[in-house]
Formats: structure tokens, C-alpha cells, sequence
């Protein structure tokens, strides 16, 4: 079939034509005294706002070999995963319209469920702000009425990812979410009764640079000579020995501190992360940062509303691994002035208090359903009141001294699953802390 | 976060929204402030306690936040709420700060609003001695503020306070002081409006589910003549389950419309910021307009999903029922049929909308189990039936059954469906054998 274009205003005449109807309509109109003011000003807004917004039948939307030739996938349980991201050729060839463009990431995911129960593939775990398909064909709507409207509505919803996964059946469609670059870190969280059966994938984003980031953490994790840790005190011994902080590419200078340490597998972090909206979105700041002689290997953002500043968790594997697990170290840090930077305010400075974020960071993550175990060790070194430590870039910073371990597992946990280990110092510090001003705030 | 809008829509809704901003210039008055003392939180505070912990929480008015902080947190949208932790237990407990708000502003970030370079280290430690200090060891109480986005009227406070292996959950609803306050919010989760002889407590899911079943399909206008929004939603539940689970996915209290909000709803549509707060119009069920108007706003204010509960005179096993509706704002338009000339358009495909909320609430720890009901009624893509703003929609003609429990639960933990399975529509079977 050859490609036929539709548009909203095909024509100069079909224009004028509407423009026409919305008179004699505004005629009719204006004979009902109640609403003759509000029509009036309708129809100057109409005038306007015309133009003609444009979108063009895709000719070849149900063909989804290109993404099946690119797809990653895993299989687990009786499951099989397929996913790719859509480049921009891709959404105009199968969407007909380029939705990257709008801040929209159209994912394409096939789930085959060879299992017994009907499954639900949760959206909001993939991405917990995804737009609906009518949503984003709404976008691409002319303004004034007509049939091709409804045929964008059409198409849109034809291609989403529509529930449930029936026992035995392939179910395939797309999810608009927002974007990740680079590498999607796809977070698939498919839930039956009694059932949770979680995902991680890492396709590239075709447009980007590809970075591989899943090839890379596995590949790393195999190449880098670890010592696994199999006692939970010698592995916190040995954490309490990895660098306090970063340097720069030639190791001259030192850069942020190393606040954060997570462990487990890589898809089930990423799955935390992802389901508290965390975005993988690098920076150039971010590779100014070294250790074991490399940039991080992932960096995540926490982007607030409105596109403002994010948390950022840059992560690096770790030469070590615990319980034959790896083990990522981790600078958690913000932004000076966060969400009240002014929009020109292109300064990523390191908001010199690390321990704020760190610490609600470990709280925002206990909400993900993937974190099982906490606990503090030593090893960033606590700065003197007064005498804060200064960072690449000359930004300042203060800190206890103290990073916090996080433990992730793949079974779905709820607030009460969390275990808090005993490690000191930053509870018996903290608990101290507590304990005399609880006892001042009696004395007054 | 980026905008859906294409660049060519993004101008046309900012010269549609300014020139009914011109238009209505004049017409709009802002609702006066009564001014509050500084500690009048404290007589307000509200008092919950579980075992050996005890919790106390207030929500601050523009006024006592300016009059405690010494700057005006209301100007940016930030409002301190007060907590005390007393801690008779045998364990350490911390206090979640996204469980009150998932984005709630840290005290820094807060400080920094009202600091110019070079940083003001004076306004930050004023802002770090206020806030709520975790841990509370056992015989000890923490007090302190948690600085969260403004609601006003009325605000839900969730405290989730989580030890090694346990989680306890205290819920408040309270109201706040100083504003053109919708007090029916808070009036329905203190007060029943029911006589006790309407009331009717379900206890086997059949009989619980034909009556719900039998609701009318639709909300209406306020003289009953007109059919709106389909009541595609029961929640079960209240304070200490439902409610909860909303807060923690950053559902949060709208008001009704008024010329105020107006004003405000225009400035965002102009600025393309997200307005966190913005008014929903009143519909109505059991000839009232809605106990409770939630909203969770995503980048705009044209990307909004919200949703309308009313009280029930129904219990499903002692627990109170609401009956709503869920919709999902996908942009703003022009229209007649509301004397502002905009209203939000939303997605015609409200069982998505639906899907949404359900898939949104199964990561909030408290969801216990999903059900669909018949009773909005079949309508067609083709043949769309249309809410009181014209806007068409179409759906399959259920409404999701959420049933709440206050004991946390993991994604695993949610049952599904039973309904459907016991009517033979949700097969679980061996899957055949592939070739």
C-alpha cells in the first residue's frame, strides 16, 4: 500500500471550508443568548489557532521484525521477554509521527507466558509517570475536529500494551515512557495471583551513543578480579577499606565521596530504582569522576517535576563481590539549589550536605520492594565542623564519614521484610544523639 | 521531566490559556487569609498511638510556617508538618519521609529557595535544627518538621515508621488553618452521615457484590438530570489502609473549583509548571458532590490522573466502601459547558485510566486485593457515551474493586480476581503444548 498522508487540513479550500462551517455555527449559535459570549470567544480562539497539525499512516505498522532483530531477552519461569526501544525512524515507520520528539521513549515489548496463571504486565513498575496511548495521540490531534483525529486514536491504542497475558498466550504492544539514554534500563514487572515474576533488561536507545551498560556490568563483573567475601564482618571490614572518595582522570585531585554501597545483582537494583523513578541519564560532570581507573559504569538520575536538577547515584562495580554477588560503590549526591535553580542555572556544584541525600535516598529506597537489608560502615572520614572537604570543581562538602550498605534481592519484600543490620557506628552515633537531646527537650 | 506537548500544541494551549486569562482578568478575587499565631499548630495536633509508639502531627498554615522558619515556605509551595515521636517500644524506629510525601523537600533543598550565593549557613542551620531528626531509640522522642508540598484545606499526613524487621503505619487527616478551607474532605472521614440504620455491613463477597453491582453507572449534575463520569472504582478501605496507600504514591487532596484556583490553574497553563493543586469540579452521587477529590499530577498541569471518591452507606466486613471515579487529564480544552471555558480532556479510554490507578496502587504496601465489578455498563469505541463536559469516553462497563489492609504486603501478597475466577471467565490452566 502506498503511503497516504492525512492531515487535518489536507488543503488550502478544506481549511476554508471549516472555517466556513465554524461561521455558519457560530451564527446558530449566537441566537442562544446563555451561551453566545462564551461561543464568541471560542470561535475568535478558534481563528486563532488553526493550523494544521500533521500525521502520516504508517504503511508498515504491524511490521515489528526490525525491533525483533534488535530486541534483548530473558526468560524466566516459563516467561520470555522481548524488548526494544523505538529509534526515531522506528516510531515514524510504525507510530506515524515522531514521538521521540515530544519526550516520549515508545518501548515495544513481547511477553510470551508459557505458565498456567494469566499475568499483568505493570506499567507504572516500568516507568511510574508512563503517558497512555490516547494520551500521546493526543498530541498529535488537529485542533479543529475531523475523522482523522479518531483514526490517531486508533492507531495509537491498536499498538499499545494491553492486559492480561493469558496462560499460553504472546501478548505484544508498546509503552510510551519517558526517556533513559544511552541504554534503557527496562524494568518488566509482570504479577499473577500469588505471583511475581520481575524483569530487568538493558536495551540500547538507537539514537544514542550505545554504551551496553547489562554487557558492560556483566563483562566487568566477570573481568575484574574479585575477592569474594563470604562473612558479613570481613566483607565490612573490607568496605571500610575502599576509598573514600574519587579522583579525577589523573588521580590528582579528589572528587566526591563514596557514600553508598550496593549490593546484589544488577537487574534487581536496576528494578529498584526503576520502580522509584530513577532514570538512567548521564552527565558530563559525572565522567569527571574516577576510580579503578575508569568513569562510572552507570549513572542514575531521580529527576524532580518539571525537568528540574536530580539525585544522582553514580555507580561503580566494585573489586569485590559478597556471597558471590557483585558490589557496586556508589557516590550519592544532588545538586546545590535542587529544585529551586533558576532554569539557567546550568552549575551542577555538589550540594555540600552528601548525608541528606544518602540518607533519604535509603529511604526512598525501602519503598521499592526490593531492598532487604541496611547497614552503615566507616570509610568516607568524617570532616571537622568548620573545615569542610572540597571536591572537583571547587564545591564543599560535610559529612559523617559514614556510607550506607544496601542489600537488594529479587523477591518482591514489604517495609516489614527489612532487616537493619548491626554494624556500627552511624546507629550507635545517631541512637546517642537521640537519646541526649530527647533527654535536653525533658530538662526544658 | 520532558513535556508531551509538541511544540507546535505547546504555543497554541499558552495563547489559548492567555487570552481567557485576559478575558477573566478582573473577574477573580483571591480568597482572604486569616491570620494564625505562630504555635497554634500545637493545640491542632493530633494524637495516634500503637503499642508502645505514640505519634503526634500537625500541618502548618502559611502563617506559622513563616512565623516558625522566618521565611514565607507557602510562597514556594512548601509546608512544614510537625511530628513527635514518643518511643515506648523495644526497638529504633525511623520516620519515612516519602511515606508522608515521595517528594517531599529535604531541609536543605528548602533553605536553599530563600538563599543567594554565597550560601547562607545561618537560614541551612535553622532549617536543620527544625527538621525531624531520625532515629527515636527506645525511651526516647524525636520531634520535628517534615517539609512537604502545600496542601490546603485539608492535609493527609502518613507517617510510616520502619525498624529492623517491623513497620508501623499512623494515618491523620487534618486541616489547615489560614486558607478558603474545603472542610467536606475531612468531615468525611470524622463523620459517618449515615444513620446507623443505613448502614449495611457485607460479609459474603456475593451479596457485597451484586450491591455494588447495582450502584448507578454514572456520576450526574447536581439537579440528577444528567449522567457524567462513569463510577468506575470502589475503594475499601480508610484511614489506616486506603489512605495510606494514596499518600505513598503521591496522591493528594484537590479543592473544589473557585475564582482563586482559577487564577492559579491560568499562571500554570501559561508557565507550562506544574501545578500541584489544581481544582476539580464537583459531580455528584447520593445527591452530593464528592467527599474527596485526589489528584496525583505528573509534569503539568495538562498531565494530571484524578480521581473522585464518595463516602458509601456500605461496609464490606467493617471496613468503609467509596465509590468514584478515575479519569486521566491527557491535556486541557476549550469548551461551552463550563463557565471558565476550559476544562480538562480526558482519555476516552478511562478503563486505561483504571488500569493505572490499580497497577499504580499495587506498589503502595497496602493493597490486599483486586476485584472487578459489573454496573458502569458496556459502551463502544464506535458509540461513545459522553461526561458532562462532552468529553466521549468508552469502556467495558467494570469497576475495579480495591480492597486495602493495613498489614503491609509485597507485590506477591496481592490476591486477584477471584470474582472473575469463580465465574469461569479467568482460566487458570496448562498452557498448550507448543509445536
Amino acid at each position: 500500500m502506498g503511503k497516504k498522508r492525512w492531515e487535518a487540513c489536507r488543503t488550502a479550500s478544506s481549511c476554508e471550508a471549516m472555517m466556513k462551517q465554524s461561521f455558519y455555527s457560530l451564527q446558530q449559535a449566537l441566537q442562544c443568548p446563555l451561551y453566545s459570549w462564551r461561543i464568541l470567544i471560542l470561535f475568535l480562539l478558534s481563528l486563532a489557532l488553526a493550523s494544521c497539525a500533521t500525521w502520516q499512516p504508517p504503511g508498515s505498522a504491524g511490521d515489528d521484525s526490525i525491533l525483533r532483530q534488535r530486541a534483548v531477552t530473558a526468560s524466566v519461569g516459563g516467561v520470555r521477554v522481548n524488548a526494544a526501544v523505538l529509534s526515531t525512524a522506528d516510531s515514524q515507520r510504525i507510530l506515524g509521527a515522531n514521538v521521540n520528539k515530544t519526550g516520549v521513549q515508545p518501548v515495544w515489548i513481547e511477553v510470551d507466558n508459557s505458565t498456567q496463571k494469566p499475568l499483568w504486565l505493570l506499567r507504572s513498575g516500568t516507568d511510574p509517570d508512563y503517558f497512555s496511548p490516547l494520551e500521546v495521540a493526543w498530541s498529535f490531534h488537529s485542533l479543529l475536529p475531523s475523522g482523522a483525529n479518531a483514526r490517531i486514536d486508533d492507531h495509537f491504542n491498536a499498538l499499545g500494551f494491553h492486559n492480561p497475558i493469558r496462560p499460553g498466550a504472546k501478548q505484544t504492544g508498546i509503552i510510551f515512557t519517558n526517556p533513559h539514554h544511552q541504554t534503557r534500563l527496562l524494568n518488566i514487572d509482570l504479577v499473577g495471583h500469588g505471583v511475581v515474576i520481575p524483569f530487568t533488561l538493558f536495551p540500547s536507545v538507537p539514537d544514542d551513543a550505545t554504551d551496553e551498560t547489562g554487557v558492560n556490568i556483566a563483562k566487568l563483573f566477570a573481568d575484574t578480579p574479585a575477592v569474594d567475601y563470604r562473612l558479613s564482618g570481613k566483607f565490612r571490614a573490607a568496605l571500610e577499606k575502599m576509598p573514600c572518595c574519587a579522583t579525577d582522570a589523573d588521580g590528582a585531585e579528589t572528587g566526591d565521596p563514596f557514600n553508598m554501597v550496593l549490593v546484589g545483582e544488577f537487574a534487581d537494583i536496576g528494578a529498584a530504582l526503576v520502580r522509584r523513578s530513577f532514570r538512567k541519564v548521564r552527565e558530563d560532570a559525572d565522567d569527571s569522576q574516577h576510580v579503578f581507573g575508569r568513569p562510572p559504569d552507570v549513572v542514575v538520575r531521580k529527576e524532580a517535576q518539571g525537568g528540574a536538577p536530580a539525585d544522582w547515584m553514580r555507580m561503580w562495580i566494585a573489586p569485590l563481590s559478597y556471597q558471590g554477588q557483585p558490589v557496586f560503590l556508589v557516590q550519592a549526591g544532588r545538586a546545590a539549589k535542587g529544585r529551586f535553580a533558576l532554569p539557567n542555572d546550568d552549575d551542577p556544584a555538589l550540594h555540600p550536605n552528601v548525608d541528606e541525600v544518602r540518607n533519604y535516598l535509603i529511604q526512598d529506597l525501602l519503598y521499592s520492594g526490593g531492598l532487604a537489608k541496611l547497614g552503615f560502615v566507616s570509610g568516607v572520614g568524617r570532616t571537622a565542623s568548620g573545615e569542610p572537604r572540597s571536591t572537583l570543581g571547587g564545591a564543599n562538602y560535610y559529612t559523617d564519614g559514614i556510607r550506607a550498605v544496601l542489600f537488594f534481592e529479587t523477591r518482591p519484600l514489604a517495609l516489614s521484610d527489612v532487616k537493619i543490620l548491626d554494624w556500627e557506628p552511624l546507629l550507635k552515633r545517631s541512637e546517642t544523639r537521640a537519646i541526649m537531646e530527647s533527654k535536653t527537650r525533658k530538662l526544658h | 521531566m520532558p513535556s508531551i506537548h509538541s511544540p507546535l500544541r505547546m504555543p497554541r494551549n499558552m495563547l489559548a490559556s492567555a487570552i481567557i486569562a485576559f478575558t477573566l482578568a478582573g473577574c477573580v478575587s483571591v480568597g482572604t487569609q486569616t491570620r494564625t499565631g505562630s504555635h497554634d499548630y500545637k493545640s491542632r495536633v493530633a494524637v495516634h498511638k500503637d503499642g508502645g509508639l505514640q505519634i503526634s502531627a500537625s500541618a502548618l498554615s502559611s502563617d506559622e510556617s513563616l512565623a516558625v522558619y522566618g521565611v514565607p515556605l507557602a510562597n514556594k509551595r512548601i509546608q512544614p508538618v510537625w511530628i513527635e515521636v514518643e518511643n515506648h517500644d523495644d526497638a529504633t524506629y525511623w520516620l519515612m519521609f516519602p511515606g508522608l510525601d515521595p517528594n517531599f523537600f529535604p531541609a536543605s533543598e528548602a533553605a536553599d529557595a530563600f538563599t543567594s550565593e554565597p550560601r547562607s549557613s545561618e537560614l541551612e542551620q535553622r532549617f536543620q535544627k527544625l527538621a525531624f531528626r531520625n532515629p527515636t531509640p527506645p525511651g526516647t522522642t524525636s520531634g520535628g518538621f517534615v517539609l512537604t508540598n502545600l496542601d490546603e484545606g485539608v492535609k493527609m499526613i502518613q507517617a510510616d515508621l520502619v525498624a529492623h524487621n517491623q513497620h508501623k503505619s499512623f494515618s491523620f487527616v487534618t486541616h489547615v488553618p489560614g486558607f478558603r478551607a474545603d472542610y467536606s474532605s475531612r468531615r468525611s472521614f470524622i463523620r459517618q452521615g449515615y444513620a446507623e440504620n443505613e448502614i449495611r455491613d457485607y460479609t459474603h463477597d456475593s451479596a457485597f457484590r451484586a450491591a455494588l453491582e447495582s450502584l448507578p453507572c454514572c456520576v450526574t449534575n447536581k439537579k440528577g438530570s444528567r449522567n457524567g463520569d462513569p463510577l468506575n472504582l470502589v475503594v475499601v478501605g480508610g484511614l489506616n489502609d486506603a489512605f495510606p496507600a494514596l499518600i505513598r504514591r503521591g496522591w493528594r487532596p484537590t479543592e473544589k473549583t473557585w475564582s482563586g484556583s482559577v487564577t492559579r490553574i491560568m499562571k500554570s497553563a501559561l508557565s507550562g509548571e506544574r501545578y500541584p493543586y489544581a481544582p476539580v469540579s464537583p459531580l455528584y452521587l447520593y445527591g452530593r458532590g464528592q467527599d474527596l477529590a485526589l489528584q496525583k499530577s505528573r509534569d503539568n498541569i495538562h498531565q494530571r490522573n484524578h480521581l473522585r471518591l464518595w463516602r458509601s452507606p456500605m461496609r464490606y466486613r467493617g471496613k468503609p466502601v467509596w465509590v468514584g471515579q478515575i479519569s486521566r487529564d491527557i491535556g486541557s480544552r476549550l469548551t461551552i459547558h463550563s463557565p471558565y471555558l476550559t476544562t480538562h480532556k480526558i482519555d476516552p479510554d478511562v478503563d486505561e485510566a483504571r488500569a493505572a490507578l490499580i497497577e499504580d496502587l499495587a506498589y503502595s504496601q497496602n493493597l490486599a486485593r483486586i476485584e472487578l465489578a459489573k454496573g458502569v455498563g458496556h459502551a463502544d469505541k464506535v458509540k461513545p457515551r459522553r461526561n458532562l463536559t462532552t468529553d466521549p469516553y468508552y469502556t467495558d462497563g467494570y469497576r475495579a474493586v480495591l480492597i486495602f489492609d493495613a498489614h503491609p504486603r509485597s507485590l506477591a501478597e496481592i490476591k486477584f480476581l477471584s470474582w472473575e475466577r469463580s465465574d469461569g471467565k479467568l482460566v487458570e490452566q496448562p498452557p498448550p503444548v507448543k509445536q
